[in-house]
């Protein structure tokens, strides 16, 4: 298993749903809104890295049978109104296949798997 | 008496019960338009609806390269591969979905391959009838093809 230095560590912050499944993070990266529907590209190519596959070779299912990835660029990211910025806060999560993503509103993006069942 | 209660009774009652039926009443083409908002508030989107007037059907490889050189303003095969797949990979997993989810287009996953749905012609028509100045920043590109089969 790779990647699950952090998973330790970080038990406030740990994916609550599934309340029998152990996740660990296996990938991460940070989003820059550009306005041209990039969100969905960044989480996609998360997930192919932790599949080992290019991003455009991650198909079945597309992401969107999960989640609608622009409703969430709308409400995080969405272009500011007036003068002010929109400034949503919090955190996405949602499963794609056999990961949880997690979607912060500070751009973080972060993948998890699940991890082997701990002994109790 | 009773009679005026009960008449009275019966109008507060009124704003609760018109809510549903009056959305019920609504002629189909308006509630159609949702789908074509809805379809249409992605600048992505727009483009891809764009090029089906230019064609009805693509293969998906063929749609990033053309979307992708109208966001870079540059001719299609000066378009970067990662920008290419940058959009590919939207379309596929974002915007193809929910315009097959509208009707709008199909989608052929074996040979990903796109061609235009019942709803479409509506959709085309809708863009036809914006016009270029709500747009122009970004769509110049698709709205000057568009513009230039009308003449």
């Amino acid at each position: 298993m790779t990647g699950k230095s952090d998973s330790g560590t970080r038990s406030d912050d740990d994916p609550a749903s599934g309340a029998d499944t152990h996740w660990s993070q296996v990938a991460q990266r940070h989003y820059e809104p550009d306005g041209r529907g990039g969100l969905t590209t960044t989480i996609v190519s998360a997930i192919a890295e932790v599949e080992g596959v290019s991003p455009t070779d991650l198909k079945s299912p597309p992401l969107y049978e999960s989640v609608d990835v622009s409703a969430i660029e709308d409400a995080f990211f969405g272009r500011d109104v007036e003068e002010a910025s929109r400034q949503g806060v919090g955190t996405v999560e949602f499963q794609y296949t056999r990961y949880l993503v997690k979607v912060r509103s500070d751009g973080w993006i972060q993948v998890y798997e699940p991890s082997e069942a701990e002994e109790v | 008496m009773s009679d005026e209660d009960g008449a009275a009774r019966n109008r507060e009652e009124e704003p609760f019960a018109t809510d549903a039926s009056t959305r019920g009443s609504l002629p189909p083409d308006i509630l159609d338009a949702d789908h074509v908002y809805s379809a249409l508030n992605h600048p992505r989107r727009r483009y891809l609806c764009y090029t089906l007037l230019e064609d009805t059907e693509w293969s998906l490889a063929d749609l990033a390269t053309k979307i992708a050189a109208w966001e870079s303003d540059v001719p299609e095969h000066e378009v970067r591969e990662d920008k290419r797949d940058a959009v590919y990979v939207s379309l596929y997993h974002a915007h193809v979905p929910k315009l097959v989810e509208e009707d709008i287009i199909t989608f052929d996953a074996a040979t990903e391959t796109i061609t235009v749905a019942e709803h479409a012609e509506q959709v085309l028509a809708a863009l036809e009838g914006i016009g270029g100045s709500l747009d122009f920043s970004q769509e110049t590109h698709a709205r000057s093809e568009m513009d230039d089969r009308e003449e």
